[in-house]
C-alpha cells in the first residue's frame, strides 16, 4: 500500500477542498504500480509518440493519477500545490488539453474507454507497438458504451489492449449481480483476477499478459477497496465526495501514518 | 446523376490513394459502395456495428494517434445519439473528427421519426470548433470535403438523398461562403441543401409577379457567410429562410444575426418545428412542413407586402 501516495492525495483535496478520497484510495496502488513497472514513458516528454498509453476511464479518482504523475516527474510540486486552483491546471477531473501525462479528458463515465479501443485500433493501423492500459470502475461498467467497446475490441482482436477494472463494489451495491470476470470472458476478453492493492499480485498478472497486435484484449478484473488505508473511509457510505472536517482528518492522518 | 452518397465513396477511394492516415468507420451503412475503399484499404476501413456512441468515442483514440477518422451512418444516431462522445471526445479534447452522414431531417420518409433528424445542424452549431456543411451537389461535396477534412476540427458533412440538381461554377464553391444564385431587390431568400430546386421553382413564380428575389445559396452553415447576408438585406430589407432544418439555431438564427443594425427589416422562415409524424414521399413530408414552391411564393408574396 503506498501510504506516501495517499498523504499527497489527501494533501490536494483538504488543500482545494475538491475531489474523491475512496475512488482515489482504491485505485492509487494500480496507478503507481504500472508507472513504476510496467509503462513505458517520458517524464521530460509525455508525449513521447514512443510511450505506452494509460488513460483513466475514471476521471473521479484524477488525484490518484496525479499523485503518481507527481512521483515519476510528470508533474511537479507547483502543479500539485495549485490542485483546483484557477492558477493550476488539475482539476476534480483531468483535461488532457492542460494536464502533462493526461491522455483523456475524462469524468463522464464510459468514455476513456472507447478512446483507449480507437488508440489501440490506431497504433495498429501505423503498425506501432506501444500498449494500451485503462483503468475503469466497476461501476462505470454499467455504462453501455462500455460494452460496445468491449465487443468492438475483441471483434477487431485488438491484443495492444489491457483493460484494468476497479473492482471494489460500486457496481454492486447497485446491481447486486455483478458476475464481472463472466461478463468480460463472455465478451471475448482473456480475464484474470488480481489484487489491486498486492504487487506481488499485479507483478504476477500484469508479467503474464501478451500483447500480440492481433490477439484477444485482455482484462484483468482488481479487486479493491474503496477508500482503502482508512478504516473509517472504506466502503460505500457517505465519503464518496466528503472532505474530511479537522477531526476527521486528524485521524485519517493517524491511520495512514500509524 | 450519382446519389451524393455514392459521391461520398468515390471520394474516400480517391483521398484514400493520396492519403494514408484517413480512416474511415461506418455504422453498418454503405458499406456496399464503399466497397472498393476497403478492398483497397483493408487496414483503414471498419464497418462497426450497431454501437455509434463508441464508434464515435473511438475516432478519439485514432485523431490521438494523428489519423484522420471519417465516421459515417444515418443522422438520427451519429449526432444526436453520439451528441456527448462529440462534445467532450472532440470539442473538450480539442481532437479532431469528419462526420458525414446521411438522412438528415425527413429523408428517410417512410421510416418514421426515428429516422429523422432536425436539429444535427443547431445542436452541432454550439461548439465553437465545428464546421457544418450541406453539400446538395456532387461537386460541392467534393470540393469542400477536400478543402477541410483534414484541418483540425469537428467537421461535419450532411450528405442529402436527393440534390438540388443545380450547377454551380467549381471555382464559386469555397468553404464558408454563400453562393449568389441570383440578384434582386425586393427579398432575400437564404436557403440550404436541396430546398435550393424548390426556391428556384418559386422565383420562376415571384418573377411573374413582378417580384424581383435575390437567391443566397449555403452549403456551409458554420462558419456563417454574414457578410453576403448583411449587404444583400441592406438592399432588400426583406429574408425569408428556407430550410428543412429544426427552426432553432440554423440558418435563420444566422441571418439575424447577420442582420443586426439593419432597420425596417422584416423576416420569415420555413423550417421544421416539431416532429413530422407523416409517413410518404420526401416531397409529402415537405409539404406536410410547408417547403413546396407554393407556400414559399405565397409566405414571399406576404413578406414583400409587409410594411
Amino acid at each position: 500500500m503506498n501510504t506516501k501516495l495517499r498523504l499527497k492525495i489527501i494533501e490536494m483535496i483538504m488543500r482545494s477542498r475538491e475531489g474523491h478520497i475512496p475512488s482515489s484510495f482504491s485505485i492509487v496502488d494500480i496507478i503507481e504500480y504500472l508507472y513504476s513497472n510496467v509503462l513505458k514513458f517520458d517524464p521530460k516528454n509525455p508525449k513521447n509518440p514512443n510511450r505506452d498509453y494509460f488513460i483513466l476511464s475514471k476521471g473521479h479518482g484524477a488525484a490518484a493519477l496525479y499523485s503518481v504523475l507527481n512521483k515519476h516527474k510528470i508533474l511537479n510540486e507547483k502543479h500539485i500545490n495549485l490542485y483546483g486552483n484557477k492558477k493550476g491546471v488539475l482539476g476534480g477531473h483531468p483535461d488532457m488539453t492542460k494536464v502533462p501525462g493526461a491522455e483523456a479528458s475524462t469524468g463522464s463515465l464510459g468514455h476513456g474507454f472507447p478512446t483507449a479501443v480507437g488508440l489501440a485500433l490506431g497504433l495498429r493501423i501505423l503498425n506501432k507497438k506501444n500498449k494500451v492500459f485503462i483503468l475503469l470502475g466497476d461501476g462505470e461498467c454499467h455504462e453501455g458504451t462500455i460494452w460496445e467497446a468491449a465487443n468492438i475490441a475483441n471483434n477487431l482482436r485488438l491484443g495492444n489492449l489491457c483493460a484494468i477494472v476497479d473492482w471494489n463494489g460500486s457496481a454492486k451495491q447497485l446491481m447486486p449481480r455483478d458476475e464481472l470476470l463472466k461478463k468480460w470472458k463472455a465478451f471475448g476478453w482473456k480475464s484474470n483476477l488480481m489484487d489491486g492493492h498486492s504487487n506481488d499480485s499485479m507483478k504476477k498478472k500484469l508479467r503474464g499478459l501478451k500483447f500480440n497486435l492481433n490477439g484477444s484484449p485482455n482484462l484483468l478484473l482488481a479487486k479493491t477497496t474503496k477508500g482503502k488505508g482508512v478504516s473509517f473511509l472504506e466502503g460505500h457510505g457517505t465519503w464518496h465526495h466528503k472532505i474530511p472536517n479537522e477531526n476527521e482528518l486528524k485521524l485519517i492522518m493517524k491511520e495512514l501514518t500509524k | 446523376m450519382k446519389k451524393l452518397r455514392n459521391i461520398f465513396a468515390e471520394t474516400m477511394l480517391d483521398l484514400g490513394k493520396k492519403d494514408k492516415k484517413l480512416v474511415v468507420m461506418v455504422g453498418d451503412i454503405s458499406h456496399g459502395i464503399l466497397k472498393p475503399f476497403a478492398k483497397k484499404f483493408p487496414n483503414r476501413y471498419y464497418n462497426i456495428g450497431i454501437c455509434e456512441s463508441a464508434m464515435v468515442n473511438m475516432a478519439a483514440g485514432l485523431s490521438k494517434v494523428g489519423l484522420n477518422p471519417v465516421v459515417h451512418t444515418i443522422a438520427p444516431f451519429l449526432i444526436e445519439r453520439a451528441y456527448e462522445q462529440i462534445k467532450l471526445d472532440f470539442g473538450y479534447q480539442k481532437l479532431d473528427i469528419n462526420l458525414v452522414s446521411v438522412g438528415g431531417s425527413f429523408d428517410y420518409s417512410k421510416l418514421g421519426c426515428s429516422h429523422h433528424c432536425y436539429n444535427d445542424v443547431s445542436i452541432l452549431s454550439h461548439f465553437k470548433r465545428c464546421s457544418i456543411v450541406l453539400p446538395g451537389s456532387e461537386n460541392e461535396f467534393r470540393i469542400l470535403f477536400k478543402q477541410i477534412y483534414k484541418k483540425k476540427n469537428i467537421n461535419y458533412f450532411r450528405l442529402p438523398e436527393f440534390s438540388h440538381n443545380y450547377k454551380f461554377n467549381n471555382k464559386d464553391i469555397k468553404f464558408g461562403k454563400s453562393i449568389k444564385v441570383k440578384s434582386g431587390r425586393d427579398v432575400t431568400i437564404a436557403v440550404t441543401g436541396t430546398q435550393l430546386k424548390n426556391v428556384i421553382e418559386a422565383e420562376k413564380l415571384l418573377k411573374k409577379n413582378n417580384i424581383s428575389t435575390e437567391i443566397l445559396y449555403f452549403h456551409t452553415i458554420k462558419p456563417f457567410d454574414y457578410e453576403s447576408v448583411k449587404k444583400s438585406l441592406k438592399k432588400t430589407k426583406r429574408l425569408i429562410s428556407i430550410e428543412e432544418l429544426s427552426a432553432h439555431d440554423g440558418l435563420y438564427n444566422s441571418c439575424i444575426k447577420a442582420s443586426i443594425g439593419i432597420n425596417n427589416l422584416k423576416t420569415d422562415q420555413i423550417a421544421v418545428n416539431d416532429f413530422v409524424h407523416t409517413y410518404g414521399s420526401y416531397e409529402d413530408l415537405c409539404h406536410s412542413v410547408g417547403l413546396t414552391k407554393e407556400n414559399i411564393f405565397k409566405r414571399i408574396k406576404i413578406l414583400v407586402r409587409k410594411k
